[in-house]
């Protein structure tokens, strides 16, 4: 047992500085995807709307006028607009994607006679989380983890969050296998028939106040499942989701930037329609 | 074999056809096909089992077999007259939950199965089925209703003590009743298909790269095999090969997905075993290796990169160095973290005849992957069937007759080394004119097709068999991931003279995946 000892310590410490300090990229991957203006034409819509396997790129058909919807939280980051027209799409690197409102994930932009892209329309500010709810889970936190039917993708970055790289008890954030104890479900998948029941009384079994997390693109939207008759997804059809996090999966510290996010330990980063902030 | 599989034919007086060199096709009459079934069983191995009732084709029964150590396959297919057919369980026992699935997905019933009824959740909506396009036009048999059979356990103090569907940490949803005196597992009841998702149907009617996606997507520690898998049945239906370098590259993608989950199986099994430090160590070689497929293909797990035909990208020179380099870091330290927990005897006292599947239960239940060789099962398709890079390297396959989770530990092990042998093997004869990173592909033809595709996922060996229409979209895409033979023995084995308190070690030796089982 010594030896185990001695070999962790010899190994040092390879923890991340997250969220203090963000290394844009710092995973090898990206956390989502985001639209650049200027690259943007009906024709390039068009063409990215037929490319994308799911509905987060969207338009009403036409390739001169008309709009394009796009949406984050039906991303699952198969990559192929941003590889095919870079112009208009882009990865974006910084982890940092969670958002409080499922608005935030979503953008609209549109073409006049001229096809002239009018001014994008963002959605209106959702309001802050409460703040009494917030303080009260600033310390510690505990998250009750359910798999509604995803395909192990986002359970296996969720495990990450306990490797050294990640290390999420070091900010007070622990897994609980109790309802009981939660203060937090964090749930992952398209919610299938099947799970809605165990899901809905994990739910009611949690104490008050509690806050739901949806993770990846299946609990946001049913990402790529969106067209099965087996769901009851997305998630917050069923319950009041207080925190997306975009990614398919999203990547451990995307799901730690959600998790603080939550409970005001982070501010949000991300808007789907609107250009790089400054330092990302 | 080829030889032998004509006289076969011949003397049972039914068609052979040879649509591809190293596959067959033998179209067997409905009421022949229990007793062809059993002939073909003495000296073939039953992969997988299914039917098909897709709009544009007829309802037939579809067996796949596979030869040892020949580089063949042979594909049953039964035209369905009736909605019923003579079960060749009593004969094959690895067909029990091909026909349950049968039963439960097209209400076709395998008349003389000893304990029929539903694969899945009692209450499986029947049928699954509508498309992308809003519903695909098929022609539901009627489905005779009959509950899951399920073991019962009677006795002075017995009680049943429920685990899941969900689970005590980030893990996937399944049930699992145990029947207990106490401490020990007297019996397992396995609930799965809570996750049921209908992802094979949501494929059908729809063009072959959205059906890629879903195939991706359909299980995401192995999401690059079942993909693979997909794109080789694809590319074979429509007879177009790919370059080598997208050959090398997928196989060098295939191999960095074993790693990380060989890694992600090893450091949960020192997790169950109280080794924190070895759960960590593993856990950092795991996130490294993530990282490593990040940066390469632009996703941890691999999705996005394959195409029919071709790939997304191929590693530059850069890539490909930097791997180089780690891939002998990764080596080292594997092998390290081997020799210790082979040390730690608290580590092998609890792996130790934990567990155990016999070589000839293993073998009846035709099981396949690190679970089948760690119980002397010698297959391995990237050995017996090579496929893309494979002929190009050496390849050593080990197996343990032991088939308890000691074995599996060793063979997940050992797997790991061989992982890194065959990258580093791809990499030192890597032509160096080759890849700047962009991708590649053929023009594809644009007709019907159909074809059968093959790969050793990181949990085994991954079969699709796939049926395009003439405008290239999916009629049928089946696919029988390894954890859905694995599945089956899985009961059996927490059974053997285990304790509750084993279950974690179990479960974590075993590395089995819900949703490919589910799909």
């Amino acid at each position: 047992m010594s030896r185990w000892i001695a070999k962790g310590l010899k190994g040092g410490i390879h923890t991340t500085r997250f969220p203090e300090t963000v290394t844009t990229g710092e995973e090898g991957a990206p956390s989502t995807v985001r639209v650049r203006l200027q690259g943007l034409n009906p024709a390039v819509a068009l063409a990215a709307s037929s490319r994308c396997p799911t509905s987060a790129i969207s338009t009403d058909g036409s390739e001169t006028a008309g709009e394009l919807r796009f949406d984050a939280g039906a991303c699952v980051l198969c990559g192929r607009c941003s590889r095919e027209f870079p112009s208009a799409f882009t990865q974006v690197r910084d982890p940092r994607v969670a958002v409080v409102s499922r608005d935030r994930l979503r953008a609209t932009f549109s073409w006049d006679e001229e096809h002239e892209l009018a001014p994008v329309s963002l959605q209106a500010t959702a309001q802050l989380l409460q703040q009494a709810t917030s303080r009260l889970f600033r310390h510690s936190l505990h998250i009750r983890h359910v798999d509604a039917g995803s395909c192990n993708g986002c359970e296996s970055e969720l495990q990450m969050l306990s490797s050294p790289y990640v290390d999420l008890q070091r900010l007070g954030i622990f897994f609980t296998p109790t309802p009981r104890h939660a203060d937090v479900l964090l749930v992952t998948g398209v919610v299938t028939h099947s799970m809605t029941g165990p899901l809905l009384e994990t739910y009611a079994a949690m104490p008050s106040p509690k806050l739901v997390i949806a993770a990846g693109a299946c609990a946001i939207s049913c990402g790529s499942f969106e067209n099965s008759s087996l769901t009851n997804g997305p998630l917050d059809r069923l319950l009041a989701v207080d925190a997306y996090i975009p990614g398919c999966p999203p990547t451990p510290q995307a799901l730690l930037h959600g998790l603080l996010l939550a409970v005001g330990r982070a501010g949000e980063r991300y808007r789907a329609g609107q250009e790089e902030p400054d330092g990302a | 074999m080829r030889g032998d599989l004509q006289r076969l034919a011949e003397a049972m007086g039914v068609k052979l056809e040879w649509p591809r060199e190293d596959e067959a096709i033998l179209r067997c009459p409905q009421d022949a096909f229990r007793e062809i079934a059993g002939e073909l069983a003495r000296r073939m191995t039953l992969s997988d089992f299914f039917a098909t009732n897709s709009s544009g084709s007829k309802p037939h029964l579809t067996a796949i077999f596979q030869a040892p150590g020949e580089p063949a396959w042979l594909l049953v297919m039964v035209e369905l007259s009736s909605p019923s057919f003579a079960s060749v369980t009593p004969d094959i026992h690895a067909a029990s939950w091909y026909e349950r699935e049968i039963f439960e997905m097209h209400g076709v019933q395998p008349v003389g199965h000893p304990a029929l009824g539903p694969l899945r959740l009692d209450q499986l909506p029947v049928p699954p089925a509508v498309g992308r396009g809003g519903g695909v036009g098929v022609d539901v048999l009627p489905s005779p209703s009959l509950p899951r059979p399920r073991p019962s356990v009677t006795g002075q103090g017995v009680f049943q003590l429920p685990l899941g569907p969900v689970r005590s940490g980030p893990q996937e949803s399944a049930e699992f009743l145990f029947a207990s005196g106490g401490e020990d597992i007297v019996e397992v009841d396995l609930r799965l298909g809570f996750k049921y998702r209908a992802v094979e149907v949501l494929a059908e009617g729809q063009p072959m790269d959205w059906a890629l996606h879903l195939a991706e997507r359909m299980a995401g520690t192995s999401s690059f095999a079942n993909g693979l898998a997909f794109t080789l049945a694809a590319e074979r239906a429509l007879g177009v090969g790919v370059s080598a370098a997208c050959d090398d590259t997928r196989v060098l993608l295939a191999e960095l997905e074993r790693l990380q989950s060989h890694f992600g199986t090893i450091g949960r099994l020192a997790d169950t075993t109280g080794l924190l430090v070895a759960s960590a160590q593993y856990g950092l070689l795991r996130e490294e290796v993530l990282r490593a497929c990040g940066g390469i293909a632009g996703h941890r797990y691999l999705r996005g990169v394959l195409r029919v035909g071709g790939m997304e990208m191929l590693p530059g020179p850069a890539a490909r160095g930097q791997l180089q380099s780690q891939l002998k870091g990764w080596a080292v330290r594997a092998t390290g973290l081997r020799r210790l927990l082979e040390q730690t005897a608290t580590f092998i006292d609890r792996l130790d005849t934990t567990a155990v599947l016999q070589a000839d239960y293993a073998d009846e239940h035709n099981l396949v992957g690190p679970v089948g060789r760690a119980s002397g099962v010698d297959r391995d398709v990237r050995r017996d069937h090579p496929y893309a890079a494979y002929p190009t390297v050496s390849l050593a396959v080990p197996t343990i007759a032991d088939g308890d989770a000691e074995a599996r530990f060793q063979i997940f092990a050992e797997e790991i080394a061989q992982s890194l042998s065959v990258m580093a093997q791809l990499l030192d004869q890597w032509p160096t004119s080759e890849g700047e990173g962009e991708g590649e592909g053929v023009e594809l033809p644009v007709r019907a097709g159909s074809a059968l595709g093959w790969v050793e996922s990181p949990g085994g060996e991954t079969l699709t068999w796939l049926e395009l229409d003439d405008e290239g979209r999916v009629v049928r895409w089946r696919t029988r991931p390894g954890s859905v033979v694995n599945w089956h023995p899985y009961a059996h084995a927490c059974g053997s003279g285990n304790n509750l308190t084993d279950y974690p070690v179990i479960e974590a030796s075993f590395s089995l995946s819900v949703a490919e089982f589910d799909r």
